[in-house]
């Protein structure tokens, strides 16, 4: 029903008639998120990681990538810098989550709308029949678009981001926002620090006035998947080591006491499923444990100091069984493996896991963001500092947080914002994007077609900083 | 007063298969009085379409027969002919070259669609003041609701229009607030996680494709592909009340012993187990023993005569028709002597009946189209026809079959009953089958279900209504109508998913190491140990053993839709599920519980009608009005749909 209270979209009239209905893009690591401007959440979220088989198709979405069958590979388009990487699958994989859940693919057959082309023989057929197909190729041509971009993103990748909606998808016009930013926008600060613990990057983002601060963006690996390979080192180097059975593995579980080895049964498969699957669906695990075990070790003083692990036995511990039936209690595990986002000395290491730089662990990050700043800024930055990203969902994350800020910065002045619901938490960005695509004052700001073409990719440099 | 009356409001729900309408709410909400498969043909100018076959009859023969398929003959100009034989009829039953515009919940091809809807909307013939409520397929986008919209206002001239969300119907058909509905349809199913009242749109299941009820007629299609069942066979086969999914280790009849290594829940298979229980079985005992019908033949026929009758169609569309009438009459003839001999009152219930889980084998009654389509290419004139329909049908004794058919039609939604005379045209043939109907969902369809079902409930965010989502799912979509499907579900679910509680929280292994066992004195009984942020100031090991049971102890749907009764209001949260149920169906609704609530985002759009356009009078602005069309477009209809 429609009667308003908070989470619902204004009505039409109150944010300046916005009638374009603008489409909003924030891709990240773990899932690539979409929806149109003025909504509270994104409508379509799907997993940023994709299947490819040997005959080099794709398959995007989530029911495809979960699906155990052989031969099928799953990938991310992201680099480990944090810069995307396959430009093609990205491209794919965007206009898939914006033409499955948003507009709809366009009139007419599935083999012109680009999803099922060949990207190489799309290309060259293109070149011939430019004029009169055009518009049946392109598939997002009466809205706008919105892309997020991380603060550390390079000038190359940018001018790609803008070609992409302009030539491959015929957008009317384009902007392109830094994820810090509109994190920020999100929780209503033009001004403040931006901390977004995501899946594969940690960034510390100083924002002043809407703008980011370039030289002040910090970003560090040490972050969701930073802890999943915690856990699994903790789970391998337990005595005994503690299996990690994906889901499809098992076929059905039986009780079993804490501890004891899993009594299940397993499905056998004509064609394995690749290794690179078999990670990702391990993932799922890991996630449900981060869900209900881990926990941030919440101050005062490190994990390690004094007598913390001591208290830290002796507090409860948590049970978890593994898909397989497997199960037993974790105890002081449980805060060790998050530890080495706040202490590197903490984090478990091996040969092929070294131990993480001191500079990146999130109090680091902090300190050389706010470095940065003038001296006169820092404490309207540190007054707003804005928690965002999916990691920080983990229990008694903001605690540890804010004690390890007030120990660099005592101040009783600094304040965190970490919104309270979920989804406000983990789509900050994207919840930014939507407000200010809708926001009538910003229509004079988009790229158009029109600047585009008259000035080429490089316009991005220039208008969107 | 009212902006709308009860009988001047459309439902329309669209799916793959069957697109369900109607038009006024009566008192007591009945299932759909409109059933209209979702398919239109082409009609012989292209972009346009009509609801049935068009076929082109001749009443003299012709030189060519046979070879022309219907499609030619559809295409084929009348101009050429120009002669006064042809006569166009259409033909109700045959589905040749039908489109389908709606695959796996998407809309395909939507000059078709929008020819089905107006299809729709004339059978109804509303009045002119009638609004219309539009039930939603998930894989629906914004911009096609919008297309709807459009298309609803402009073709209609519909004063009032409304969307609403097919998952969400169906928590409003069962009255919770909270639910997981896994809508099984027939190429896909959809998992929504509705938490009060709002569908989770992100990690929502949107068409998981091959897990409809296509997929159990594909995998017995493979099975008895050997045996000569074609697709069409399957289909039939799969919704005769002899084909069903049985429990997880449950014997194959004549297999004698359960596979070994199925480790099953006792509990469940209990449950679940009794195939004389369940709201499926019920329905069927009204059809299945009744009479001489198909369950009451067991194993009279051999197989090897099946073989050789199956393809009917062939021997009649090349032309040898006469000598497979005289050697079926014949066999007619041993048969009823065979039966005189040996059950003298075949009227009578035998009283010794396995349940058909025990069975190894069983018959039932197929509706041979593609027979009855060649006997139509065949051109015969009308009383030739007639003849060979009925010496062909092996259907027992058509009256009495045709009453028992058309209600065991409703039951296992087959859809067709829409007219009456659709249905006498059917030749039925007995088929004989064996244990291959119960493997219809043994080829990983459950598993993947299942599987995405706990992903939909993992990708919701707040992790505290999970274990409620899994205490109450609703298994509906005519694709479960298959029997012991929903029980297999729970029971896949079950065995995969259930988190026991962990034997390490029953006090036994975690007692910490510096507290030494109690002494009988009770000095030594382990005192409360606060952590520094212990909270509560509980037992630890007391709070272990709570977090992780206290949804097994917390009493469930004693209040469904009371708000803020969270089962798991911890602050931290525990793993999910610990325990995983279904929905009860409402009892109010005594029409439907005779068909099973497999449609109720039918009876949920009914509800949400009558709330939205009657009673609370457009207050609560859940439906779109024309001004309001003039003035936003179709663009406005997100700020109005349910």
């Amino acid at each position: 029903m429609n009667i308003p209270n908070s989470s619902t979209a204004p009505t039409a009239g109150e944010y300046a008639g916005d009638e374009v209905s603008a489409i909003v893009l924030d891709p990240g690591y773990s899932t690539t998120r979409a929806g149109f401007a003025g909504e509270d959440v994104p409508k379509s979220v799907c997993p940023s990681f994709y299947g490819q088989s040997d005959s080099d198709s794709y398959l995007f979405g989530e029911n495809a990538i979960h699906s155990p069958v052989g031969n099928l590979n799953t990938k991310n388009y992201w680099g480990s810098d944090g810069i995307v990487e396959d430009w093609d699958a990205a491209t794919k994989l965007w206009e898939y989550s914006i033409t499955s859940r948003l507009t709809g693919a366009r009139a007419g057959d599935p083999a012109k709308n680009g999803l099922n082309d060949d990207p190489r023989a799309n290309g060259e057929s293109m070149d011939v029949e430019m004029e009169g197909v055009e518009n049946n190729e392109k598939p997002m041509e009466d809205s706008p678009l919105l892309v997020t971009e991380p603060g550390w993103n390079s000038a190359k990748a940018r001018e790609k981001y803008i070609e992409i909606a302009m030539e491959d998808w015929g957008v009317p016009a384009f902007f392109l926002q830094k994820t810090g930013v509109l994190a920020a926008f999100a929780s209503g600060k033009a001004s403040g620090i931006i901390i977004d613990v995501g899946a594969s990057h940690t960034s510390v983002t100083p924002v002043l006035d809407g703008m980011v601060l370039r030289k002040g963006v910090q970003k560090s690996p040490l972050a969701g998947n930073f802890v999943s390979q915690q856990i699994r080192q903790t789970f391998k180097t337990a005595s005994p080591e503690i299996p990690l059975t994906p889901h499809y593995l098992v076929k059905s579980k039986t009780q079993v006491d804490a501890g004891a080895p899993a009594n299940a049964t397993y499905k056998t498969f004509p064609v394995a499923p690749s290794a690179s699957f078999r990670l990702n669906e391990e993932e799922r695990v890991l996630t449900e444990f981060k869900e209900s075990v881990v926990e941030v070790w919440p101050g005062p003083g490190r994990f390690t100091n004094g007598t913390n692990e001591e208290i830290a036995k002796s507090a409860p511990g948590r049970p978890f069984e593994m898909p397989d039936g497997w199960n037993n209690i974790f105890g002081s595990e449980r805060f060790r493996v998050a530890e080495g986002l706040f202490d590197a000395s903490a984090a478990l290491t091996s040969e092929a896991n070294p131990r993480p730089k001191d500079e990146w662990t999130i109090p680091r990050l902090v300190q050389a963001a706010v470095q940065h700043v003038d001296a006169d800024q820092r404490p309207l930055l540190l007054a707003n500092i804005v928690v965002t990203g999916g990691s920080t969902l983990l229990h008694k994350f903001n605690d540890r947080l804010n004690f390890e800020i007030n120990a660099i910065y005592p101040s009783t002045r600094n304040k965190l914002i970490a919104p309270g619901s979920v989804v406000e938490r983990k789509y900050a960005a994207w919840i930014g994007g939507s407000i200010l695509a809708s926001l009538g004052s910003f229509h004079q700001l988009w790229i158009s077609r029109k600047e585009y073409e008259e000035h080429g990719a490089s316009i991005v440099e220039k208008r969107c900083r | 007063m009212p902006p709308f009356k009860d009988d001047q409001i459309i439902v329309i729900a669209p799916g793959s298969e069957t697109t369900l309408a109607q038009l006024g709410l009566p008192e007591s909400f009945t299932p759909a009085r409109v059933r209209i498969r979702s398919r239109m043909f082409p009609a012989e100018k292209g972009g346009e379409f009509e609801p049935y076959k068009i076929r082109r009859r001749q009443d003299k023969p012709v030189e060519k027969p046979a070879e022309q398929d219907g499609e030619a003959q559809g295409e084929a100009k009348p101009a050429t002919a120009g002669d006064d034989d042809i006569i166009w009829e259409e033909d109700r039953i045959s589905e040749e070259g039908a489109i389908w515009p709606i695959q796996d919940g998407k809309i395909t091809d939507w000059p078709c669609f929008f020819a089905l809807i107006s299809h729709v909307y004339n059978t109804l013939n509303p009045p002119f003041h009638t609004a219309i409520l539009l039930i939603t397929q998930p894989s629906w986008t914004p911009r096609e609701h919008e297309k709807l919209t459009q298309f609803f206002f402009e073709k209609f001239k519909t004063p009032a229009f409304g969307l609403m969300d097919a998952a969400l119907a169906t928590t409003w058909a069962y009255g919770v607030h909270t639910a997981t509905i896994v809508d099984v349809g027939k190429g896909k199913t959809d998992i929504t996680a509705v938490s009060e009242f709002i569908p989770h749109v992100q990690g929502r299941i949107i068409s998981l494709s091959g897990s409809g009820g296509e997929a159990f007629t594909e995998t017995l299609h493979f099975k008895l592909k050997s045996k000569g069942f074609n697709r069409d066979i399957c289909e039939q086969l799969k919704k005769s009340p002899i084909c069903e999914i049985l429990p997880e280790g449950t014997p194959l009849p004549g297999s004698g012993k359960a596979d070994e290594e199925v480790i099953t829940n006792p509990a469940a298979a209990a449950s679940t187990g009794a195939v004389s229980s369940g709201p499926a079985a019920a329905a069927a005992v009204g059809n299945a023993p009744r009479g001489p019908g198909p369950d009451t033949e067991v194993g009279e026929e051999d197989g090897g005569e099946n073989e050789g009758v199956l393809d009917v169609a062939s021997i009649v569309a090349g032309g040898k028709m006469n000598e497979y009438l005289a050697k079926k009459e014949k066999e007619k003839q041993d048969k009823t002597n065979a039966k005189k001999k040996g059950a003298p009152v075949p009227d009578a219930n035998k009283p010794v009946r396995l349940p058909n889980s025990k069975r190894e084998k069983a018959t039932f009654l197929y509706e041979d189209h593609a027979l009855l389509d060649a006997l139509k290419n065949t051109n015969l004139d009308t009383q030739g026809m007639a003849d060979a329909k009925a010496a062909l049908d092996e259907g027992p004794t058509k009256k009495a079959s045709e009453g028992e058919n058309s209600e065991a039609a409703e039951a296992n939604g087959t859809g067709e009953a829409a007219s009456a005379t659709s249905r006498s045209g059917h030749i039925r043939r007995e088929m004989e089958v064996g244990t291959e109907r119960f493997l219809a969902g043994s080829n990983g369809t459950l598993e993947k279900i299942a599987d995405a079902i706990h992903r939909a409930i993992s990708s919701v965010d707040e992790v505290n209504k999970r274990s409620e989502l899994w205490d109450s799912l609703i298994i509906c979509g005519n694709g479960s109508r298959l029997r012991g499907f929903k029980e297999a579900l729970l029971q896949t679910l079950q065995s995969k998913y259930l988190i026991s509680p962990s034997s390490a929280t029953i006090f036994t292994s975690e007692i910490p190491s510096n507290i030494s066992t109690p002494a009988g004195t009770g000095a030594n009984t382990p005192q409360p140990q606060l952590g520094p942020h212990g909270g509560s100031g509980v037992n630890p090991l007391l709070f272990a053993a709570t977090t992780a049971q206290s949804q097994n102890l917390m009493p469930h749907g004693s209040n469904p839709l009371m708000p803020g009764l969270s089962h798991n209001a911890h602050s931290s949260h525990g793993q999910t599920p610990t325990s995983i149920k279904t929905v009860k169906p409402p009892e109010y609704f005594p029409e439907w519980k005779d068909v099973g609530f497999d449609e109720s985002a039918f009876l949920g759009a009914q509800v949400a009608a009558k709330v939205i356009f009657v009673v609370d009078q457009g207050q609560s602005k859940g439906y779109m009005t024309r001004p309001d069309y003039n003035d936003q477009g179709p663009q406005g209809i997100h700020d109005y749909s349910l």
